[in-house]
Formats: C-alpha cells, structure tokens, sequence
C-alpha cells in the first residue's frame, strides 16, 4: 500500500511538473520566435491552454493531500473534538460525493463531445475534457489516502515537496 | 424557490461548516442545479472548463512561476539588505525594513499570502531577535502583506480583469503602483508611532555610500522585473500573459546566473509547487465560473442594479454602501472567489453611476484584499500566525492600530479617484 501511495504520488507529482515546465517553453518559444523570425507556432496558444486544464485537475488531488484547499475552519474549532469529527466526517462524506458525481458527469461530457476536433491539434475534445474524470479519479484515491487522519484530527499529509502554509488563494 | 435562492444559502452552508472553497462552490451549484431541476447538469461542466480554459489566464500560473523561481535563491536576503541600509538604522529600523522589503518583493509576488510566508516568516524572525515583540512582527508582516496583489504584478487583478472587460491588466497593474506606496507609507507611519512608544532601538549606522551602491546593484535585477513587465506591456512587446513568461525565464537567468543560487536539481521541486498553487487557485476560478453562471442566467447583476438604483444613491454613497458590503463579505470570502463571484454583478452597475472602471476595480480589490487580514477568519491571519507561532488572539490585538491605518488609505482611495487612475491614464493604459 505505501508502495502504490508512493508511486502514485510521484506519477502526479511528475505529470504537473512535466506540464507547467511544457508549458512555459512552449509560450516562451512562441514569444522568441515572433521577434526573431516574424513566425509564431500556430498550435502554441492552443496546446498550452489545453495543458492548463489538465494541470488545474490533476493537481486537485495533492492540494487536497496536503491541505492546500482553503477552508473555513472556526465552526470546527469551537466545537468539542467529538462533535468536530463527525462535522469533518460529513465534510469527508461531501467531498467524496462531489468527486463520484464529477466523474460520472465528466465521462458523460466526454462522450458528448468527442466527435468535437480542436481548431488547431485536429483532435477529438475529449481528449482535453478527460482531465476532469481523471483528474477527480485520482483525487478521490487521495482523499481516501488521507481521509481517516483528516478526520480524527484535519491532519493533512506533509512532504518536502509542497508547503502547505503558502496555500491556495492570494 | 428559485436557483440562485438555493445557490447562496447552500454555498453559505457548506463555506461555513468548513468544506474548502473550490469544493463548496462547485457542490453548491450542483445542489441547485439538481434541486431547482432548471438546467441541464452538463451546462455545469461546460462553465467550468470555459472558465479555465483561457490563454489570459495563463498569467497566473507563470507569474507564480517567476516569483518562486526567484525567491528560491538568495534574492530575499539581497532585497533585505538593501531595504535596510536606507532605514534600519533609524529607530524601529526593522519595522521598517520589514514594510520596505515586502513592497519590493511585491513586484516579484503576485500574493499576499507568498509575501507573509516568505520574506515576511524571516523578518519576523529577525525582529524578534532584536527584541521587538513578536506578535507586534507578526501584525506588522500580515498587515503590509496586503501590498502584495495591490503593487504588480498582482494574481487578483489578472483575475479581475477577465471578469471585467472595461479594465485591462496593464490598467490595472499600473493603477496598483500609488495606492501600494501609500499603504507601505501608511505601516512606516504606524511603525513610527508604535517604536516611539515602545522604544524600538535602530540597528547600527547607515552604511557608507559605497557600500550602498553595491547592495544597490546587487537588488537591481531583482527591482528591475516589475519595471521590465510594465514597460514591454506598455511598449506593446507583450501580453501580459507574455509578459508573465518573460519573467519567468528573467527569474531563471537571474537566480542562475547572477545571483547564482539557483540549482538545476531545485527546479522539479519549484514547478511542483507552483503547480500545486496554480491548481488550488484554477478550480477555484472553475468552480466560480459556473457558479456566477447561474446568478447571472438568473438575473441577479439586473436585480442588483435596479435595486440599488432604486435606493437613489449618489455616486459617493453608492461607494460608501460597497466599502461597507465588500468589508464585511470580505471577512468571511477570500478574495479570488469574491471577484469571480462580484464582479460581473457590481462593476456594471458602477459604470451605470459614472464611477471609472479602474477606480472602482482598486476600491474592490483592496476591500477583499483587507479581508484576508480582518479577524476571526483571514487567510494571511492564518498563515501568519503559523509561520510565527503567534497565537491568533495576540496577533489581532497587535493588528489594532494597523486596520485602522488600513481604514484611513481605504477613505482615501475611495473618495480620491485619481490615486488610483492618474497614473494609468498618463501611461496611455486603458
């Protein structure tokens, strides 16, 4: 089990670096070459825009392991430990009804759309959309991972990778 | 009962037993849209993705990018010196190299909360050392943190751009500049004060003029990026979500190779983490967007404006009953969501009643901004309070005279449109 948890981990972790450092080239390349060669690569915008939609779910799963999500806490605080858990457990029973509808709604979407071909890659849209389903699969399993701490005590996982204390929103 | 009814009291609901944002906007949609049965479910998703899916938006992920690139080298303790060698050796010198350097690494943050956590959890550090009091570090560092999303370039104000199509961002980063010098003068006043009382000794002499110019040169880059990404925005070299790519290679080559402090084997770890905070901010503004979808398809920007307009308001008390509004929403809703969420209804109204679309757009974004900082919930309180382990309670006593510090520049730039317009109308921004 730790075995999978750490693979799993370092396949996502992989997957958002090799996005975002893709991404950055890709729009720094295109911004080069239009002031060297008066060219620009005609697929750049698009390509990126896509793979900030992959990057926006797939790293919903991580920010949820590490407590990145931004969530009021006070009504927790105040209440007696016993009382706090079963209200983390109905927020644990939430979150994970949110992850099963999203996946089950993102595969209908998919399906809708796949005969859809974007204007420049020339291929299916379902490809793009099928961040969603994927991304809330692996959210889910990383919920699951973390869910029973977090709810004893809202302990969050913690790596030297990400710190949680610069979270979510600005 | 109608969608938007159902919208607002189950978003309500889950934001207060604590469901996290991104999670409670996208359930309470779902609870409307299944209860009230009047659109299609898919709609839901088609919002989200239409939301995300935006090649301005793209900024966001690069500008975090460029600012942890950055502050992965030695850069911070290199803002600190130079910061302090003008005022540290001045009574409170601390306090006010704390409120100088953050506004400098303002210009490479685009957050508040990367300023609080960063160079601000040093500097609290170092001030308590010098015997100042800790919680009084700690307010001192939350308080002028605010400057962050105020002086570009700013997440808040990308975002707020793409739900206004009056401003652009290069309006808006330009309008920051003022209001973001007259907040960090507001803390140096504070400052002033509180060190008096307190008897905050300064730290050694000023250095010599030599010696100020090497520390000078050696900031120089770091200073220059603000400088560099408004100007190719102005000089139409770039977008800004060009502009924001730039800098993110800028960050590469300084912390590669002039400051040298920047290693190959750091990147991963720095892309994964600007990742992660890319994605925690991008559901959010996916989850919003079909929130504010339905308020929208239901009518509610028209409901506000005919009720407001109703009220007779004139311009000034139409800004004085928003000031008050945005405060106290503003103490329970971050500032991402409340723009995703606000703007499309408020800032069309605002124009109805003659109000400049930047002047208004620095009016909201301060608010909201302050209410990260406005007790019992803020999340710069939070994560202030836990990078100096000063309690919460002795923080907010500690923050008193600040807010009302904050509260004074807020009546200016409410009620002076020029603080926040001047400047980009003179540089020819729209």
């Amino acid at each position: 089990m730790k075995k999978f948890e750490d693979y799993f981990l370092a396949f996502n972790r992989w997957s958002l670096i090799l996005i975002l450092g893709v991404m950055s080239v890709i729009i720094f390349t295109n911004v080069v070459l239009r002031y060297t060669t008066d060219q620009s690569i005609e697929w750049a915008e698009e390509v990126a825009r896509h793979m900030m939609i992959w990057l926006t779910f797939l790293g919903c799963g991580p920010v949820l392991r590490y407590g990145g999500h931004i969530a009021i806490e006070n009504l927790q605080d105040a209440l007696p430990t016993r009382a706090a858990q079963l209200l983390r457990l109905l927020i644990a029973l939430l979150i994970t009804g949110f992850c099963i509808f999203a996946i089950w709604f993102g595969l209908q979407y998919m399906d809708r759309t796949q005969y859809q071909i974007t204007p420049a890659t020339q291929i299916s849209f379902a490809w793009i959309y099928l961040a969603l389903p994927l991304g809330m699969a692996m959210t889910l399993i990383h919920w699951l991972l973390i869910v029973r701490s977090y709810i004893a005590r809202r302990e969050f996982a913690s790596d030297a990778h990400f710190d949680a204390t610069a979270s979510a929103s600005l | 009962m109608s969608a938007s009814l159902i919208l607002l009291i189950s978003a309500c609901i889950y934001l207060g037993i604590g469901v996290p944002v991104a999670f409670a906007l996208g359930l309470s949609t779902v609870t409307a849209l299944v209860l009230s049965d009047a659109y299609p479910m898919l709609a839901l998703l088609k919002e989200t993705f239409t939301g995300v899916d935006s090649f301005p938006l793209m900024a966001v992920p690069f500008f975090i990018l460029a600012a942890e690139l950055m502050s992965g080298g030695s850069l911070t303790e290199v803002l600190l010196k130079f910061a302090g060698q003008f005022v540290g050796h001045k009574r409170g010198g601390l306090g006010y190299t704390n409120v100088v350097s953050l506004t400098f690494f303002s210009g490479i943050s685009g957050s508040a909360l990367a300023d609080a956590a960063g160079p601000g959890s040093m500097l609290i550090r170092m001030m308590d050392k010098a015997g100042y009091g800790r919680p009084y570090a700690a307010a001192l560092t939350a308080s002028t943190a605010i400057v962050g999303p105020i002086i570009p370039p700013s997440i808040i104000m990308i975002i707020y751009a793409l739900a206004d199509d009056n401003v652009s961002v290069g309006a808006l980063f330009m309008a920051g500049l003022i209001p973001g010098l007259l907040i960090a003068a507001a803390m140096c006043v504070v400052n002033f004060y509180i060190s008096k009382q307190r008897n905050y000794k300064g730290d050694g002499q000023m250095p010599s003029g030599t010696e100020i110019l090497r520390t000078t040169w050696k900031a120089l880059p770091a200073v220059l990026l603000p400088v560099l990404i408004l100007g190719g925005m102005r000089a139409g070299w770039f977008t800004p979500t060009e502009a924001s790519v730039v800098a993110v290679f800028y960050a590469l080559v300084c912390g590669k190779y002039i400051y040298r402090t920047l290693e190959w084997a750091a990147v991963p770890d720095i892309l994964a983490r600007s990742a992660l905070l890319t994605a925690s901010v991008l559901l959010i503004i996916g989850t919003s967007a079909s929130f504010a979808w339905i308020l929208t398809i239901e009518g509610m920007p028209q409901m506000v404006a005919n009720w407001i307009s109703g009220m007779n308001l004139s311009t000034w008390g139409f800004l004085i009953v928003i000031n008050i509004f945005l405060l106290i929403f503003g103490i329970f809703i971050e500032p991402l969501p409340g723009v995703m969420v606000l703007v499309p209804i408020l800032a069309p109204v605002a124009a109805k009643l003659g109000i400049d679309p930047i002047h208004f757009a620095m009016v909201v974004i301060y608010n909201l901004t302050l209410g990260m900082i406005t007790p019992p919930v803020g999340g710069l309180l939070f994560v202030t309070s836990n990078v100096s382990k000063v309690p919460l309670s002795e923080l907010t006593r500690e923050l008193k005279p600040f807010l009302l510090a904050h509260g004074v520049v807020l009546v200016l730039l409410t009620f002076v449109p020029a603080l926040s317009n001047w400047l980009p109308h003179v540089m020819g921004f729209k």
